[in-house]
């Protein structure tokens, strides 16, 4: 604040600088083989760097989900936003897709082929990593919640509706936003 | 021209692409594939399998279908066109969720919506393990990284360049 740079972060939150916000985002936007990229913005920023706390992280990736896009940028827009401002969201969205569009663009111009024995072994390897770290990342978040049975409840009825019915993304918030917004209010009551 | 509707086509599914790149893809195809005939299906199929390999999200792959249409500026316009108009769609929208800040509605918004994305998460994880975690193998290197990542505080991008030089030679 100091510098009267009129960025929004209070003075109590971390304050790391648009390179160090560029870095982190561009570092995971380069080795994201085999996707997880979301999981990977978690672990380095809430984590490691503790940038953002557990809930308000998923707080914005919350608010990711039902805005349009990619989730990766968003959540990156986001944070850099939280972090630094406008200047912090642009670093965000800029450096969490330029990576992977310099290394697509290069692969595809080389023109690899894709169906290769051991790129797609390379590949399946990487989602494989990218599984466990979803997963990991799925359970570190909903550790601090177990305590509560009705966000539990809520939590399982919504991955198996989505995975058995195959619903949308619109479909599920329709239905189960408004169980969870009553649901929660008793909790908290 | 060509640039102006390739620019429009990519920002409107940036602006209208909801629930992430598994919603967009069918999209772009529809529009790119389907309306357009800028590129056949078979190529939409190749530039999505190189949007998978390389890191980022898939919808980069705009990008190649704008290079297809008008070359390296092409890939540029798309590039742009479909991070950048969502981009700021998210902006806008963060910087008002601030301004709520102490409002009672968006604490008990927050509060409801977290263990339903958190549903959503939990069933990503299980649709990415069926496709990627479908032989002993990968089963055992998801088991593997996902404790590792628990217990320590390992770099991922180290796992995932290890993961990948296993597979390449023993996942063919």
């Amino acid at each position: 604040m100091s510098t009267g740079d009129g960025a929004p972060a209070p003075p109590d939150r971390p304050h790391p600088s648009l390179l160090a916000i560029a870095g982190v985002f561009g570092y995971i936007s380069a080795t994201s083989f085999g996707g997880g990229q979301t999981a990977a913005i978690r672990r380095e920023v809430v984590r490691k760097r503790k940038w953002l706390s557990e809930s308000e992280f998923l707080e914005l990736l919350s608010i990711a989900q039902i805005l349009p896009g990619a989730n990766p940028p968003s959540v990156a827009v986001m944070i850099g936003s939280r972090l630094r401002g406008a200047p912090g969201a642009i670093a965000g969205l800029g450096a969490s897709v330029i990576p992977g569009f310099v290394i697509l663009m290069a692969i595809a111009l080389v023109a690899l082929n894709v169906h290769a024995p051991a790129l797609t072994g390379a590949l399946r390897g990487c989602a494989a990593v990218a599984v466990g770290l979803t997963c990991a990342n799925a359970i570190e978040m909903t550790m601090p919640r177990l305590r509560s049975v009705i966000e539990v409840t809520i939590v399982v009825v919504v991955a198996l509706f989505v995975l058995v019915l195959h619903a949308s993304l619109w479909l599920t918030l329709a239905i189960f936003l408004p169980i969870a917004l009553v649901a929660t209010r008793k909790a908290a009551a | 021209m060509n640039l102006a509707r390739l620019a429009l086509v990519f920002a409107v599914l940036s602006l209208l692409g909801f629930g992430g790149g598994s919603a967009i893809i069918p999209q772009m195809h529809a529009d790119v594939v389907d309306h357009y005939h800028w590129i056949t299906s078979a190529e939409f199929a190749r530039f999505f399998a190189l949007g998978k390999l390389a890191p980022g999200p898939t919808t980069t792959m705009a990008a190649l279908v704008g290079y297809a249409v008008a070359g390296a500026l092409g890939a540029l316009v798309a590039f742009a066109a479909v991070f950048i108009p969502g981009g700021i769609v998210v902006f806008v929208a963060a910087h008002f969720w601030e301004r709520l800040r102490g409002n009672p509605w968006r604490e008990r918004f927050a509060r409801a919506l977290a263990p339903v994305v958190l549903g959503l998460i939990w069933a990503g994880v299980a649709t990415l393990a069926r496709g990627a975690a479908d032989a002993p193998l990968t089963i055992g290197l998801a088991i593997v990284a996902g404790a590792l990542l628990l217990r320590t505080n390992w770099n991922q991008s180290l796992l995932v360049l290890a993961a990948g030089i296993i597979g390449a030679f023993t996942l063919r």
